[in-house]
């Protein structure tokens, strides 16, 4: 309790090795070249200028504590994926700064790549043609765990889920769920400080799913591994994530407690009707609007209803309704814009 | 918090490190390579083949001209044969730069990054080519061959020259490969650039001086195909008379080769990882 509050009386430049990462008004732009066809564009294309510029990353900054799952969303092309690549040292950040364990990534990355784990969903770091249990053992190699740890981890991973069927098993023979469970395995077996996971129940049974939310959290509670986790399905939320961070176009344009963001909906609940068919209807509803009394009613005058549930909105709900919040702002800024434009115009 | 978080003073990677580490990876394949027995067996017959064919066209060519710019039929074998030893080590250990555009364009060359050792040797360490084992024996027989019939002595210097020559010879074939392959993280069909240095290397088995003006230039000293057999072999061949630039080929050859990495290197720190 004591070090709880002397941690937090620390001055920011000390505190870069309580936090797992810190990144300080961080942009990624690309510069994309518009390429030319055949052999004879590609030599064009070497000394064009013609470039665009994307703003992948715009100006976020956030905290990540040791040991935090954080689940880290955003629409398609929100720009998750780019800032896992600065996060891990691939990708140099445009402007701003990053520190990753006390590095910064870019700079150090190989010393960086000791203390982090990485998957990126369907894309399988593993050695194709050897059972996993061989790939195994050249990570041990190349991180250089001590073998007492490579066993400790092994019987902890044994306990947590049954890998003996994969175990001996080459990767190309692998189900992309053997695949997907394998790679997560993988990128614990140095026990990093922290672990990168890109969308890794993309493509995944139901089963699989489950198996793998609890294999992550099992490894997080026990090693005490941060986890910084992007995907699109909230079922990996819910079941792992107590704070998120959202992203649109580049944007952090949420960063709290899930809990917190549930009650930013409070007044919305999910409406479920089952007609006399057996169908389930649902339906949002925002009470300050609408009364749900008055829907039912409404409903009961057009059919039969049989059943009624009434739930607390679900972040299923919440995430889509913060999607189109952002979009409809952007639209209308879009819409101001050319408002002002054409005023601009008249005068 | 728990203390698995700090920073452990670890031992170094140094050459014993890698060289341990390429020799698992290496075994580890080959066990799952002989798994796939019919695979290994086509792959090699193909590779007996291929080198045969080449073999068979050399022998024609050279019914037609018993000798090119001085050089009789046995030199030209020892030549032929140098050159087939001195293109294995890049076929054998650096096989998997002709992959190297496919994942660059993909984006699966990402994972090479993620590891707390070179990206230039991780990659490479993928792929071991057994077929250049082939051409391995093949050109051991013919530089053999042909050295019986030229009549050099056999020498534990003459040796070591050799090793070392021929070692000098692979370092400029790699060194061009490299190069060529690296492009691929600036140009989109790069493609071009990788066959056609390839197709350079059969060049390597004809003495340089066939060559004049520009094209001496170019091949000694843009794309050194030159080095690849001609003038490393001639330490052996000639007892007086050797060309400065053999002697000179070591060191040039060292000087290609760490070119080339820092080149690929480059490229690596330059590319901005495509694809989510
Ligand atoms: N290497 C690159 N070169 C050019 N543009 C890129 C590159 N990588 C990403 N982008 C662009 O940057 C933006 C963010 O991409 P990013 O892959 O980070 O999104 P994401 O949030 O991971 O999306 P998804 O959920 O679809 O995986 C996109 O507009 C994308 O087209
Ligand atoms: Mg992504």
């Amino acid at each position: 309790m004591k070090k709880h509050t002397f941690r937090k009386h620390k001055l920011e430049g000390t505190d870069k090795m309580e936090n797992a990462i810190v990144m300080k008004n961080v942009c990624k732009d690309f510069k994309i070249l518009n390429r030319h066809e055949g052999l004879k564009g590609s030599i064009r294309d070497l000394f064009s200028r013609d470039y665009k510029t994307i703003s992948a990353v715009k100006d976020v900054s956030l905290e990540i504590a040791r040991g935090e799952i954080i689940g880290y969303l955003g629409p398609n092309g929100a720009g998750k994926s780019t800032t896992i690549k600065m996060m891990t040292g691939v990708l140099e950040p445009t402007s701003g700064e990053i520190m990753v364990n006390g590095l910064v990534p870019y700079k150090e990355r190989t010393k960086n790549s000791e203390r982090i784990g990485v998957v990126f969903g369907q894309r399988s770091q593993l050695w194709w043609s050897l059972p996993l249990i061989e790939s195994f053992r050249l990570l041990r190699d190349i991180y250089m765990v001590p073998k007492k740890d490579y066993e400790e981890m092994l019987e902890l991973y044994r306990s947590l889920v049954d890998i003996e069927p994969i175990l001996h098993k080459p990767v190309r023979q692998m189900s992309l769920g053997q695949r997907t469970l394998s790679d997560i395995l993988a990128a614990f077996l140095h026990n990093p400080a922290i672990v990168f996971l890109d969308e890794p129940t993309i493509g995944l049974d139901v089963s699989m799913k489950a198996k793998i939310r609890s294999l992550i959290q099992g490894l997080n509670a026990e090693k005490n591994t941060t986890v910084i986790l992007t995907t699109h399905d909230m079922g990996d939320v819910d079941a792992l994530c107590k704070r998120i961070v959202i992203i649109d176009e580049g944007k952090k344009i949420y960063d709290n407690d899930i809990e917190h963001l549930k009650s930013y909906f409070g007044s919305y609940r999910t409406l479920r009707i089952r007609h006399a068919d057996d169908t389930w209807e649902e339906r949002v509803i925002d009470e300050t609007k609408e009364d749900v009394m008055d829907v039912i009613m409404k409903k009961q005058k057009e059919q039969k209803i049989k059943d009624i549930q009434l739930q607390e909105i679900s972040t299923e709900e919440v995430i889509k309704k913060i999607y189109e919040n952002s979009a409809a702002s952007k639209e209308s800024a879009a819409v101001s814009d050319v408002a002002e434009k054409k005023e601009e115009a008249t005068v | 918090m728990s203390d698995t978080t700090m920073t452990k003073p670890k031992a170094r990677r140094g050459f014993g490190f890698y060289v341990r580490i390429y020799r698992k990876i290496l075994v580890q394949d080959l066990k799952s390579k002989m798994s796939y027995r019919a695979d290994f067996v086509i792959s090699t017959i193909g590779m007996i083949m291929t080198n045969l064919s080449g073999f068979v066209t050399f022998l024609i060519l050279f019914k037609n001209f018993p000798s090119i710019n001085g050089w009789d039929y046995y030199h030209m074998l020892f030549l032929y044969g140098f050159s087939l030893i001195a293109l294995t080590p890049v076929q054998c250990f650096f096989d998997n730069n002709w992959n190297l555009r496919f994942q660059v364009q993909s984006g699966d060359f990402i994972k090479y990054c993620f590891r707390p050792i070179n990206v230039f040797f991780y990659f490479m360490s993928e792929v071991f080519d057994v077929k250049g084992l082939g051409q391995l024996a093949f050109g051991i027989g013919t530089l053999v061959y042909a050295w019986v019939h030229i009549g050099i002595p056999v020498t534990p210097l003459v040796i070591a020259k050799l090793v070392l020559f021929l070692l000098t010879a692979s370092l400029f074939m790699i060194a061009i490969m490299n190069a060529a392959a690296a492009t691929c993280f600036w140009i989109v069909g790069s493609g071009y650039v990788m066959v056609i240095m390839f197709r350079f290397k059969d060049f390597a088995k004809y003495p340089s001086n066939i060559f004049h003006g520009v094209f001496r230039i170019l091949f000694t000293f843009v794309i050194p195909i030159a080095f690849v057999a001609y003038y490393p072999s001639l330490a052996i061949l000639e007892s007086e008379n050797v060309p400065v630039l053999t002697w000179c080929a070591p060191a040039l050859g060292v000087l290609f080769f760490y070119l080339s990495y820092k080149f690929w290197m480059l490229g690596v720190s330059k590319y901005d990882f495509t694809g989510s």
